[in-house]
This record gives C-alpha cells, sequence and structure tokens, in this order.
C-alpha cells in the first residue's frame, strides 16, 4: 500500500511482527512450493545515508528483501512480504535477460517496467490462479485520483490485474486494451517493451507531472526493477549492503560442487570476518601452544619396541574464522541436514529391545509360557521366566571425530573445485550438527605435524564445550598444511576419549592419505605405528574407524585400522552426506 | 475351502500406469518373489489385490511390526486341554494351501523374523518349521510377495542384503498427472477438473520435499481430500484437513503448504 496512505509508526519502534525475518522460513517455503524455486535472500541494509530500502530489489538470481516495509502496521506485514516474495519469485520464473535501457527515456522505463510487472504476474497465475488473492488487495488506486504520472501508473497497474476494476481515463484504457489483445503474447518478454515504449511516450507528450529520481515503484509489494534493466556503461546501483555479490552463491551450482576454494579469508570478505583479521595469523603448525607438551611412544617396526618419550605433541590454538561460513555450510546442504535431522530424530527413541524368557515384566512372553505348562504337564518344574521386557537402550557412547588437516588437504578434490579441507569442514559441520540434536558427548580435533619433535593437534570442540559460535569459528578457521603423524595423533585423542565415562567410546578418523612425516623415509614404520596405536586403543575398549578420502587407500587403512573399521570414500565431495549417517549406522 | 476368507471376490479398481501389470503376471508364471517398492500411499497394496484377483488366487496379508516375531509369521503351539496344539501362522497357511502371501512394509519388522523367509524364495521353496520337525514344502501355487517403502529412514530400518537380493522389484511411484486425476476421480467421486486441481496441489507439497517435507502427497491423501469434497467440503478446507494437517507439524511449512493449496483455488 502507498506509504502516504499507511498508518504512521511511531518513530524509532518498529513492531517487531513486521520484520521479514519472522517469516522468512515460511516464505521461502512458500517459493519452494509453487515453483522449487530455491533462491538466496538477502536482507537488505540501509544505505549510507541510512535510508533503508523502501521496495524489494532483485539482481543476477539474488532477492534482496528489506528488513522491514516501514511504515506498514504489523498486520498487513506478513501479507505484504508475501506478495513481494510471490512477485519477485515470478520474475525469477518468466523475465529473461535484462532489457537495454539504452535509448528510453525515464517515463518509458518505467512503464516497460509497470507492463513486465503485469505480464509476469500474469503468467503466474495462470499457473496459480489463487495469486490474485495475494496481489489485488495491494491495488488501491482509484479512478479519480489525481493526474500525475505516479497516479496514472498505478491506476494502470490496478487495470492490468483487477478484472473489476473500471476506468474512464483514455490512457489507461488504451494500456489496457493493448495489454489484454496481446494475451497471446504474454510468454514473450518483448511485449513489455512493444506496449510499455509507446505508452511512456504517450504519458511524456500529455506532459503529466513525472519526478524519476524520486519515483518509487507501486504498489509496494513490487521490486524496483532495477534488475530489469542493462545500462550498458553504467552499471545499475548495486543495494547498498556490506556484502558484496562475491559471496553469493546459487544453490544448485554448489550441489554440483562448482564452487571455489573458501577458506581464504581475504576474497570477499564479510564484516564479521574483519574481526578474525584482528588476531594476528600465525603460519600452520606455528600457532599458539595452549598446553604444556606431551610425549608419546613411537613404535619401530624394524627392531620391534616402542621408543620412549620419541614424539612431542602440541596442543594448539586454532586461528578462528567467521562462524558465518558454517551457517552458509548447513544453508548449502539444507536437504541433507534436514534429513539427518529427521534420522537424528529417530535415532534418539532408539528401537526398543525385546528381551525374552524374564523372571520378570511387564508382558507375557507367550512361547516361554507354552513351554511352562508343558513342563507342568508333563510332570517337570516348569521354567519360571516367562516374562517379556521392551528396555529402550538409551544411548551410551561419545564420539571424537579427528580430521587430518596436513598439507595434502589443501588440494582439490577430484573433478571439483573445493578443496578436501572444505569438504572435510563440511563434513564435520553437519556431522557436529546431527550430534548437537542426539545428545551424545562428541568432540571435533585435529592434527598435523611437523616431524616427531612437533605435532600439532587442535581442539575444535572439545567434549565438554557446547557447540557454539567460538567452535563453530574456530571450525572455519582451520587451514591445511604440513604432514600426517597419525600414530601419535590416535594416541592423545585416545587420551582424551579415554576420560570420557560412557560405556562405548568411538575414535572415528577422516583421513585423506596415507601417514608420513618429513623424518621419515620408510613408507611402512609410520603405518604400523599407527597400527600398533589402534591396537593399543582397541585394548582399552576404544573403537577406532577410519574414512578414507583416497580411493585407492583400502589397503594401508586395512592394515592400520582392520577390515571392518573401514570406509573408503570414492568422491570425497560425498563426505559431508556420508559421515553423519556412518556414525548414525555404527552407533545403533 | 481353506482360506476362502482370503479370497477376493470382486475386482479391484486399479488403474495400471506402466506395464507392470503384464511384469507380475510373467513373474507369477515363475513364482519369482516379488518386492513392490515405492512411497506410501501409491498404489501397492491396491495392487496386489487386484493381481490377486486377476489371478484368482488368495490373498494373505500380514501387516509387519516391530514386535513380530517368527512365531508370528510361522505359527506356534497353543493350548487346549487335551495338550498342546499346533496353529500355523499366516505365512505357513499360504505356504500349505497355495495363496499368495504379502508381507506389507517389511521393514518394520526385525531382520532377525524376515530371516524366515529365505528358505522359500531360493529353489527348494521350503518352509522349515523347527518345532514341529517339519518341513512344509510350498503348494506350486504359492508366491511370496514383500512391499518395501525405501526412504532416508533405511539408514536406521533396512532389509539385510541377502533378503533383498532374493527378490525382483517393481517400482511404484506418484502417476503422471493424467492418470493420477482419472485415478483420483474415479476412488473419490469428484469431477475432473476437481481432480486435476488436486493432483496440482500435491504437485506443491512434492517440491517441497527434502524442503520441510520428508514425504510430498500419496495419492490416497488426494483421494481422502476429494472423498470430503464430494460430501460438500469446501475444497480449501477440504485440503487442510486431509493434506496439509496430517502431512507435518512444522508450523512454517504448514503455512507455505496451506498458502499453496490457495495458491492453487482460483
Amino acid at each position: 500500500m502507498p506509504d502516504d496512505q499507511s498508518r504512521q509508526c511511531p518513530a524509532g519502534q518498529i513492531p517487531a511482527d513486521t520484520a521479514f525475518s519472522s517469516v522468512e522460513r515460511r516464505l521461502v517455503a512458500y517459493l519452494v512450493a509453487l515453483w522449487r524455486l530455491r533462491v538466496p535472500i538477502r536482507h537488505a541494509r540501509p544505505d549510507a545515508a541510512g535510508n533503508p530500502p523502501r521496495r524489494v530489489s532483485l539482481s543476477d538470481g539474488l532477492i534482496w528483501m528489506p528488513g522491514t516495509f516501514r511504515g506498514v502496521d504489523g498486520r498487513r506485514s506478513g501479507a505484504l512480504f508475501r506478495a513481494a516474495l510471490v512477485h519477485a519469485g515470478a520474475h525469477l520464473r518468466f523475465t529473461g535477460p535484462r532489457f537495454p535501457a539504452a535509448g528510453l527515456k525515464p517515463l518509458q522505463l518505467a512503464l516497460v517496467s509497470l507492463i513486465e510487472d503485469a505480464r509476469v504476474e500474469q503468467l503466474a497465475m495462470r499457473e496459480h490462479p489463487g495469486l490474485l488473492r495475494v496481489w489485488r488487495p495491494f491495488h488501491v488506486a482509484e479512478p479519480d485520483g489525481a493526474g500525475t504520472a505516479p497516479a496514472l501508473m498505478a491506476r494502470l497497474a490496478r487495470a492490468l490485474i483487477d478484472p473489476d476494476y473500471r476506468d474512464g481515463d483514455a490512457w489507461v484504457a488504451k494500456g489496457r486494451r493493448l495489454f489484454f489483445e496481446a494475451e497471446g503474447e504474454w510468454d514473450s518478454p518483448a511485449l513489455s517493451r512493444r506496449i510499455g515504449g509507446p505508452l511512456g511516450n504517450d504519458l511524456g507528450q500529455m506532459r503529466v507531472q513525472f519526478n524519476s529520481k524520486d519515483h518509487v515503484v507501486e504498489p509496494a509489494y513490487r521490486d524496483d526493477n532495477l534488475g530489469l534493466w542493462d545500462h550498458g556503461e553504467v552499471p545499475p546501483t548495486p543495494p547498498s549492503d556490506a556484502e558484496t555479490l562475491f559471496e553469493a552463491f546459487r544453490t544448485e551450482r554448489e550441489e554440483r560442487g562448482d564452487g571455489r576454494p573458501d577458506e581464504q579469508p581475504g576474497e570477499g570478505a564479510t564484516p564479521a570476518s574483519l574481526s578474525a583479521a584482528d588476531v594476528p595469523a600465525r603460519a600452520v603448525g606455528e600457532e599458539e601452544i595452549t598446553a604444556p607438551p606431551w610425549h608419546y611412544p613411537e613404535w619401530d617396526y624394524r627392531v620391534g619396541i616402542d621408543r620412549p618419550d620419541w614424539v612431542v605433541l602440541n596442543e594448539r590454538r586454532t586461528a578462528p574464522g567467521d562462524p558465518a561460513d558454517i551457517a552458509r555450510i548447513v544453508e548449502r546442504h539444507r536437504t541433507t541436514a534436514d534429513r539427518l535431522t529427521a534420522l537424528v530424530r529417530s535415532a534418539k527413541v532408539s528401537r526398543p529391545v525385546r528381551l525374552r524368557r524374564r523372571p520378570e515384566g511387564d508382558r507375557m512372553d507367550l512361547d516361554a509360557c507354552i513351554d511352562a505348562m508343558v513342563s507342568h504337564r508333563r510332570g517337570e518344574a516348569p521354567d519360571p521366566r516367562v516374562h517379556e521386557v521392551l528396555v529402550r537402550r538409551n544411548r551410551d557412547l561419545s564420539v571424537l571425530l579427528l580430521l587430518d588437516v596436513s598439507a595434502s588437504t589443501g588440494d582439490p578434490v577430484a573433478g571439483g573445485g573445493r578443496s578436501v579441507l572444505s569438504v572435510e569442514r563440511e563434513a564435520a559441520t553437519l556431522f557436529a550438527q546431527a550430534l548437537d540434536g542426539l545428545g551424545d558427548p562428541f568432540a571435533i580435533h585435529a592434527f598435523r605435524s611437523n616431524g616427531r619433535r612437533d605435532v600439532s593437534y587442535y581442539r575444535i570442540k572439545a567434549f565438554r564445550q557446547p557447540y557454539d559460535d567460538a567452535a563453530r569459528a574456530r571450525l572455519a578457521g582451520l587451514k591445511a598444511g604440513l604432514s600426517t603423524r597419525l600414530g601419535a595423533a590416535l594416541r592423545h585423542a585416545g587420551r582424551l576419549l579415554e576420560r570420557q565415562a560412557t560405556h562405548r567410546r568411538l575414535l572415528l578418523v577422516v583421513t585423506d592419505g596415507e601417514p608420513s612425516d618429513i623424518d621419515v623415509a620408510d613408507r611402512r614404520y609410520l603405518l604400523d605405528d599407527a597400527r600398533r596405536a589402534v591396537l593399543a586403543l582397541a585394548a582399552r575398549g576404544i573403537d577406532c574407524f577410519v574414512i578414507g578420502l583416497d580411493p585407492q587407500g583400502r589397503d594401508y587403512l586395512t592394515r592400520m585400522f582392520g577390515a571392518r573399521n573401514v570406509m573408503v570414500i570414492d568422491r570425497a565431495d560425498k563426505l559431508p552426506e556420508v559421515l553423519p549417517t556412518f556414525y548414525l549406522r555404527l552407533s545403533t | 475351502m481353506a482360506l476362502d476368507a482370503h479370497r477376493i471376490p470382486e475386482e479391484p479398481y486399479y488403474r495400471p500406469v506402466a506395464g507392470e501389470v503384464a511384469l507380475f503376471e510373467a513373474a507369477y508364471a515363475a513364482r519369482m518373489p516379488m518386492m513392490l517398492k515405492g512411497p506410501t500411499g501409491c498404489g501397492k497394496t491396491r495392487f496386489i489385490e487386484h493381481m490377486a484377483w486377476r489371478l484368482g488366487r488368495p490373498l494373505v496379508t500380514v501387516a509387519c511390526h516391530e514386535d513380530m516375531t517368527a512365531s508370528d509369521l510361522v505359527g506356534r503351539f497353543l493350548l487346549d486341554p487335551g495338550g498342546t496344539v499346533w496353529h500355523d501362522g499366516p505365512l505357513t497357511q499360504a505356504v500349505r494351501h497355495g495363496a499368495i502371501c504379502y508381507l506389507d512394509e517389511i521393514v518394520e519388522a526385525r531382520q532377525d523374523t524376515t530371516v524366515v523367509i529365505h528358505p522359500l524364495t531360493d529353489a527348494r521353496r521350503i518352509l522349515p518349521l523347527e518345532k514341529r520337525n517339519e518341513l512344509v514344502q510350498a503348494h506350486p501355487d504359492f508366491q511370496l510377495v514383500i512391499s518395501y517403502n525405501p526412504g532416508y529412514q533405511s539408514v536406521l530400518k533396512d532389509l539385510k542384503e541377502s533378503t533383498k537380493q532374493r527378490f525382483a522389484a517393481i517400482e511404484f511411484g506418484y502417476p503422471d498427472a493424467a492418470v493420477e486425476a482419472e485415478i483420483v476421480a474415479h476412488e473419490a467421486g469428484v469431477a475432473a477438473a476437481t481432480a486435476a486441481l488436486l493432483v496440482r496441489i500435491a504437485a506443491s507439497s512434492r517440491n517441497l520435499k527434502g524442503h520441510g517435507l520428508q514425504e510430498g502427497v500419496s495419492t490416497r491423501m488426494l483421494i481422502h481430500a476429494g472423498r470430503l469434497a464430494a460430501q460438500g467440503i469446501d475444497l480449501e478446507t477440504a485440503c487442510r484437513i486431509a493434506l496439509v494437517l496430517p502431512i507435518t507439524d512444522d508450523a512454517d511449512v504448514r503455512d507455505a503448504f496451506s498458502a499453496a493449496v490457495s495458491a492453487a483455488i482460483a
């Protein structure tokens, strides 16, 4: 509804229910339901002068929504957001490439935009006739309004959508006639130019007042149409927002693995990551040490002994990244994340186990009862265990996810743009999300090494810490580098995992290659040491499983972990889906 | 005659979608164990009823559930004044008397229960009753059919690989819009235009699969909505009751789906 006709809100007091964020989720689902459109939506922030945007804006496949519509009553704002988002959706579905703006006067630009708005709305209503009820209430122009350009345009807009509207003005009638006579051409974007250009010309010759600088599209649910036009040399002013378009991603393309490596903070930095830059960046493997060094033995297979205190392990602090990156990962994997949430819900309420032939219980075990009667009739003493009990075994296990962040994880995955590390990060994100919901105690750690005197170990999320923004920041800040001295990391992880009081303790390792280090030439040495570490952990009741990202890795992984505890993924970009489901299957 | 209660006297309505009727007839001719795969509400049970009628065989249906034991399928001794008496379970009855045995939603049963069907699904076609020390040779007309709804749940509840590989499968899904509308119009007793509108509404919900809904609405739910509409309930309300409310409790998803229903109705 036009701003000057709406109720005024007291300055500075926007009722909480007018915010887009409160209805965003349901409106996003609405677009999916109507057209399967999953479009990234950005919240448009005030411009440099502090003015909030007044209209939705579309550009390059993104929808920029005003956080609120100023001056709109809370009760109407929900309907307004709905109308606005569906209108934007109609553009995305039916509007083609940008129209060249060259040679068109401002009034013509406005009219072509108006016709295009009407065209996409009519096409949308062909598919979903009920959308008329969504849009029509906002067209409130009356036939006897002022003769200004905005008023006439509003009347024309209403005439093009409202079948019950009658307007005597010759120009409005002409526009209406031209539009509806061309119904057979509504599929063609060229129609808007063909009709809108002359109509704009007419208005110009009628000498109606029109101030293109102040012109705001009416009704309020329609977008500003900036996304329709190609102004050649001069790019249209993008909506002012600290996020640049480099941040934009298309959901579908990401699902095809078409993204770019995302662990360099310099590119497309968001405001939040400026705070990460405040922490002086340390080189990989030289981050601040947070605890006294640990000493671990190492197995030398050539002489058959554990060399005592051979390896020095340092726990280091991870440079924090931007927790928003993690939120974006979840968004990108929305389908998988939703599926996991449902799986987690059913895994939590585990299948009840039926224990039969119990001396006590709440039901009778029919077969045991019959056997007892048979015994009784044969003159034998019947077995008194004739009851059955359904027990829901509570989940009683903790899991430590150990990520290999050596230099090789900085390489791109086969056939895609992302690095192995970013795939590991995505998998860890979904894993953490699932486990946060599940309630099992969990930890996410990472390791790399630089010779036996400097194995670096990172506690991204410790057992007793919550999975909060700090943990997400550490996960976002992980970088690749150095080597893979797996045995020491396993021993340290085992020590930390051992402290958990649960019945079952799982160590899940994700690695992309054989263990190796700069001071070891013999390939078998570190491999056998890792094997020895796994056996030692197993003897202490800790189950180790490995997910390998090297398709050729089954042999050496089997040697280290045992055939039943190895999973090799042929395509590393499947890891985010596989890791959480693998864990759920293991743990049920 | 035994199993008279399981015979199907009248033709159950079934609208073929692809060549599944001929496929099943060929499978039955070979007495091949069959698996009907597909989401819920797509006609698997109606199909097997139709085929049983068409082939003139009785149909013994077992609705599988988590509490089911092997004895529930195979049979058990019960007590009577004279001693113990053996009672055949539904599977054994079908095996002895040559019926089609249909295990519906077989993943709901535990894996240690479903393995009892293994000896019936290989060339031997026998059912061992250990408690009676009897080996029942399957009647030549016996066939085993199971229904299976694969889905994300299969991570936690799934058939053993050794079970799956004993079956040939026919896949069921949502039919094309025109066919689905025909089915809805017939089963719900509504006009073709209303049925077509309901099918368009179903498409919105299927768009939401994976984005708030685990499954879109099934053909069966559309039939429910149509039946309510045929009774005079306005279509939007009928859809709310039969489609929106049952399928999700999430307020946002309900709102989105309801709004999509509203948008579909002129």
